[in-house]
């Protein structure tokens, strides 16, 4: 029942749009019910949707759309699962807005904004072909671009804007260049009756893509997820397409919780895993040219988690530390697949979702918190905070939590050996698994380096957020504002963010066992690394856990306890801080070297110059125009104001016409 | 039913009269509105009755003219030619109605307007070549009196380089027309010209070089139409100095022209030139680099409206593009590209027309937050831009999605340097639009009101249609593919080198 009706889950949120968009004004909040009614309604459906294909059940529907193309909804475990994060989630955002954005005048254009992305995020992941996705995919991008320049008044939001929508677009315009490929690709081997689509199936839905990539030249297979990829990349901030997150923090806070750190920026993840079989399905050896599409996410991920976290750790501005950590936990949801899926075959999207969703908790706990502080305080400056914590209890508490799943806090009894089960927040159990991973990873493929960043940036990862979490709430006041807790409508829903941020770690065997199967109901086989049964060492099983009570304890230390005084250690002007501060500059080299000088002052200048003075100026005034002038000058002493004149040349120019044409072409 | 194309032209021409005669400006725009939107209608009843499983021509109509030089009044559209009288009379009600406040010589300017309409209609839907080419120029003498008359500063100039260039260019064409006549007539002892009797005699031409003549002349005069990198400087002039509604009719409906040329008769001729695959790659080079150059160049203007003219050359370039990569789907996408750039840019220029005319200026540098006064102006405008830079879900995006990827079957190399431009694209249309209108007002410019009513009510009806034909393409797109199928089964045997 629920299943038939899946396409509500998106037109729902849609007509939310519309009402909020043209009624708004009028209503209570600024129209704030209509959305969350609408999105309560899409939880609703994605639920039942969930309880009825449970456990291996799929709804699929297609209808033809336009040259082939079609436009459908495929709910798959890995579909379902995204569905009730992003519609729950969304659901507590939006309630939580209701007091967040109380006192903003344009209530309506956020509410209407919200609920275009929720649908459009929705639509993303029930697609069941490349092109629908690509065209959510857009519209998520260009409604996380109209928040991020939500206040389009301030210089700043509206930059960030424009550069959010520019660097992700750099990855979309690769995404889309991988769809070309791939649709001319599938069309070839149609066209050698290699292969063939059946009636009532599509060239770009999921279900033929897996079936041709066996067909599809190696190469081109490679190229294709790996433009794929270069899609993910701008969408879900990793380097070197992730300058554009920090500053999306521009936006309203929930305009960040929701948008920039739970749902929008692991649409990028979510393509990796939803196109996992084309990944899998590559070379998986580096040969005559051709890369391991796997081992380059394996290591753009991991990078990426470890130098986000880097510059996570200097940052003052409360949302931008957890603009960086956002990037960083993208990075291991990369990590995962692209190394767990080299030797765990489909595991590692169960594993890379599990963190996907896990991070979705607590991060858009941590943002809540956050716009809870920055509601109280005024400002988002945590140079300007401090004891907090028994002012605000509810928030410091619920953020405490949320911090404590970020560095991954808990504790490996069965990982040991021992007869009860692992205890930990849901990042203890989300991360650990990707660790593990790369770890099994680093000793099939003999490459420890993934294993490596994914445990230092582990380290990093408790520091940044402790030293949050310390400088905000502990110690104390650092200025004169007064804080005040918020009230019940936000509070609430950090308190059902926190349950889930401790909680959901318990379902990871059920989700594993559910979300692995996804492709093996499309009957997609995803070959595994077969090997002897992987144990490590008690202290390897031990190190995520240690390193994240150290970076705790580190944290403790300088932050709370004032034991260094970072400011005596560490100048202003060493340069790894400047660097740091500066985020390696790469806001200067974007948007100053590439965006202003290269783009603007060299090549469009230059073609401007060409345009005017070589093509306009000399071809054209110049050598044409002085040409024609100086006959004209010739003719004009032919001039004689008389109409009879031209008449008659009129009719001699005619005739000699005809009369050249009757000689050339012979008798007429 | 019948004589429905010429009665829609009449009523133009007889509405384009009467508009003149009037006394008021009040009674001037409702001639013009009644008959423009009298034509509409016809065109709509047509639309709907468009039989789009059929590649040939419908709603034909034909009455001798001057029989001795075998010229006859032959009217009728197929799937090329629908969609753009469609689109010619969604446009020029609606620029009528975004010009409701002219105040300056209103029965001229209106009438001026509708002259337009019996121009674009009369090119899009003659057979008979001759009667093309009278239509073909018709169309150049309201604009060219549009510009001089209701234009900016430097009006003379660009009305004169308007109307030089693009005559030249026409004149080139006529003798291409010519010589196609003669041929046929030399052939067959009979004067005649019907568009597809002269097109399909074409193929006999024994000289290699004549044939080549006559192609690279009648490219050329549809090229500077479109118009195409290198034969465009007259573009950016005259949509400068141009009247909003001027401006608008020259973007939106005068390009279509030079890609209806394109589609009608260049692609026809194709297999029987002298080399085509050598033309194909010079199509695909001239349209390649009027994607990257009218993008960049784009990116170099401070004068907002330079930059949408700039932008019509770059999306104009894909029109060129797909047409020369000879593939169905790539060909549906030009001619997509034409109807539904058609639209974007109405809303783009007309944006240019409200700023101006509310803060006497258009030049980025010194606007600045006007969205704070302007705000539904702003709302159409970014919806507008963001068609316009090829946002999914909005007619722009099929069309350049059509385009590059059926052109990757025959030009990939090509393909990836369009697809280079669009985040450029995307670069210029979003850094005026954060200059422009948003950040902190630009108090300069002292007090300004946001569009008028009717300014708004047509920019609105144009995005709507921009949204409708982005998730539903297939009406015009249906018919579309109809004909370039028909015109792909003479085009597969190219060979493209």
């Amino acid at each position: 029942m629920f299943g038939e009706i899946s396409a509500l889950i998106v037109l729902l949120p849609v007509l939310a749009f519309v009402l909020t968009l043209f009624l708004g004004k009028k209503l209570y909040s600024g129209g704030a019910l209509l959305p969350i009614a609408a999105i309560a309604g899409s939880f609703i459906i994605s639920l039942g949707t969930f309880l009825e294909i449970y456990p291996d059940g799929m709804v699929q529907q297609s209808w033809p759309w336009f040259a082939g193309m079609n436009i459908g909804i495929l709910i798959d475990p890995l579909a379902v699962v995204m569905l009730m994060m992003v519609s729950f989630v969304s659901l507590l955002i939006h309630i939580y807005a209701v007091g967040y954005m109380a006192h903003d005048p344009a209530k309506p254009r956020y509410f209407a904004e919200t609920s275009l992305f929720t649908a459009a995020m929705l639509s993303v992941i029930l697609s069941d072909n490349i092109l629908q996705f690509f065209i959510s995919w857009e519209l998520v991008g260009l409604c996380s671009f109209l928040l991020i320049g939500f206040w389009y008044h301030k210089p700043s939001a509206a930059a960030a804007a424009k550069k959010a929508f520019l660097v992700t677009r750099v990855g979309d315009v690769l995404f889309l260049a991988g769809i070309v490929l791939l649709y001319v690709n599938i069309s070839e081997i149609i066209a050698t009756r290699a292969f063939s689509i059946e009636p009532g199936n599509f060239i770009l839905q999921f279900k033929t893509m897996f079936e041709a990539a066996k067909l599809i030249d190696p190469t081109q297979l490679t190229l294709i997820t790996l433009l794929f990829f270069g899609g993910a990349v701008g969408k879900s901030g990793q380097f070197p397409l992730h300058g554009w997150l920090p500053d999306a923090m521009e936006g309203p806070t929930t305009v960040s919780a929701l948008i920039h750190a739970a749902t929008m920026v692991t649409a990028g993840v979510y393509l990796v895993a939803r196109t996992f079989p084309m990944f899998v399905a590559t070379p998986a050896t580096i040969s005559a040219g051709v890369p391991d599409a796997l081992l380059i996410v394996a290591y753009v991920g991991g990078f990426t988690a470890l130098f986000a976290a880097t510059m996570g750790l200097v940052m003052n501005d409360i949302k931008r530390v957890l603009a960086y950590s956002t990037v960083s936990q993208l990075g291991y949801m990369m990590l995962a697949l692209g190394t767990a899926g080299a030797v765990l075959g489909a595991k590692a999207v169960g594993i890379s979702m599990f963190h996907l969703i896990a991070h979705a908790f607590f991060k858009a706990l941590l943002f809540l918190c956050a716009g809870s502080v920055i509601h109280a305080m005024g400002t988002n400056d945590i140079r300007e905070m401090g004891g907090l914590f028994g002012k605000m209890k509810i928030t410091a508490i619920t953020m405490l939590i949320a911090a404590l799943a970020l560095a991954g806090i808990g504790f490996p009894f069965a990982g040991l050996g021992m007869p009860i089960l692992n205890i930990g927040t849901a990042g203890f159990f989300s991360k650990d698994a990707i660790i593990e991973g790369a770890l099994e990873y680093g000793e099939v493929k003999g490459d420890m380096i993934p294993y490596g960043m994914a445990i230092i940036a582990a380290l990093l990862t408790s520091i940044y957020i402790f030293r949050l979490w310390f400088m905000t709430f502990t110690g104390k006041p650092r200025s004169e504002r007064h804080a005040h807790e918020s009230p019940g409508v936000m509070t609430r829903p950090l308190m059902i963010l926190a349950i889930f941020a401790l909680l959901f770690g318990f379902s990871q065997a059920g989700f594993y066992g559910y979300v692995e199967k996804n492709f093996e109901l499309m009957n997609v086989e995803i070959a595994v690394h077969e090997g002897e049964a992987f144990h490590p060492s008690p202290i390897i099983v031990m190190l995520p856990v240690i390193v994240g009570v150290l970076g705790i304890l580190i944290s403790y230390a300088i932050y709370n306890r004032r034991m260094l005084d970072m400011s005596k250690i560490i100048s202003s002007g060493n340069p790894i801080y400047k660097l740091l501060l500066n985020r390696y500059y790469e806001p200067k080299l974007a948007a100053d070297i590439i965006g202003v000088k290269l783009t603007h002052d060299v090549v469009a200048q230059s073609g401007e110059f060409i345009d005017r003075k070589i093509i306009d100026g000399l071809v054209i005034d110049n050598i044409i125009g002085k040409t024609v002038f100086q006959l004209g000058e010739l003719v004009r002493k032919l001039q004689t104001g008389v109409v009879q004149n031209y008449a008659s040349v009129t009719l001699l120019g005619l005739g000699l016409l005809i009369i050249l044409l009757k000689i050339r072409f012979g008798g007429i | 039913m019948a004589a429905l194309i010429s009665l829609m032209i009449l009523i133009s021409l007889i509405g384009a009269i009467i508009t003149f005669l009037t006394r008021t400006r009040e009674q001037a725009r409702v001639v013009a509105l009644l008959a423009s939107g009298i034509s509409f209608v016809i065109s709509l009843f047509m639309f709907l009755r468009f039989d789009s499983s059929i590649p040939t021509i419908q709603f034909a109509e034909s009455y001798p003219w001057i029989g001795s030089l075998g010229i006859s009044l032959k009217f009728g559209v197929d799937g090329i030619g629908m969609p753009l009288v469609l689109l010619s009379n969604i446009v020029i009600p609606l620029t009528v109605i975004f010009a409701w406040g002219e105040t300056k010589q209103a029965n001229q300017f209106y009438g001026l307007i509708l002259l337009e309409l019996v121009g674009v209609v009369g090119v899009f839907t003659s057979l008979d070549f001759f009667v093309f080419y009278i239509f073909w120029e018709i169309v150049l003498i309201p604009m060219y009196f549009l510009i001089s008359i209701w234009g900016g500063p430097r009006k003379d100039y660009s009305a004169i380089k308007f109307f030089i260039y693009t005559h030249v260019a026409s004149l080139v064409m006529l003798l291409a027309i010519f010589s196609l006549y003669f041929n046929a007539w030399q052939i067959s002892g009979t004067p005649n010209f019907d568009m597809f009797y002269l097109l399909k005699n074409y193929s006999v031409i024994e000289s290699t070089m004549l044939k080549d003549a006559i192609f690279l002349a009648l490219l050329f005069g549809f090229l500077v139409k479109m118009p195409a990198v290198p034969f465009h400087t007259w573009l950016p002039d005259a949509h400068v100095e141009a009247p909003t509604a001027g401006s608008v009719i020259l973007a939106a409906l005068l390009l279509k022209m030079g890609g209806y040329g394109l589609f009608r008769v260049i692609l026809p001729l194709l297999p029987f030139s002298g080399s085509p695959g050598k033309l194909v790659i010079v199509m695909a080079i001239i349209g390649v680099l009027s994607i990257l150059y009218g993008t960049f160049l784009a990116l170099a203007q401070r004068d907002l409206k330079k930059m949408v003219a700039y932008s019509s050359i770059s999306h104009m370039g894909y029109v060129t593009l797909g047409a020369a990569a000879i593939v169905p789907l790539s060909i549906s996408g030009a001619m997509y590209q034409q109807f539904s750039h058609g639209l974007i840019t109405c809303v783009l220029f007309m944006s240019c027309g409200v700023i101006q005319h509310s803060t006497g200026t258009r030049v980025i540098g010194n606007l600045g937050g006007i969205a704070k006064y302007m705000p539904k102006l702003t709302f159409l405008m970014l919806a507008g831009f963001l068609a316009s830079l090829g946002l999914p879900g909005m007619s722009g995006f099929i069309a350049e999605f059509l385009v590059l990827v059926n052109s990757y079957f025959t030009l990939p190399n090509f393909v990836i340097l369009a697809l280079f431009g669009i985040v450029f694209t995307a670069g210029y249309h979003l850094w005026a639009m954060q200059r422009a209108m948003f950040g902190t007002y630009n108090e300069k410019l002292g007090h300004i009101h946001d569009g008028a009513n009717y300014e708004m009510f047509s920019m609105a009806v144009i995005i709507l249609l921009v949204i409708y034909f982005g998730l539903n393409p297939n009406p015009v797109l249906t018919m579309m593919t109809t004909n370039s199928e028909q015109l792909y089964t003479v085009l597969k045997g190219v060979v493209i080198p």
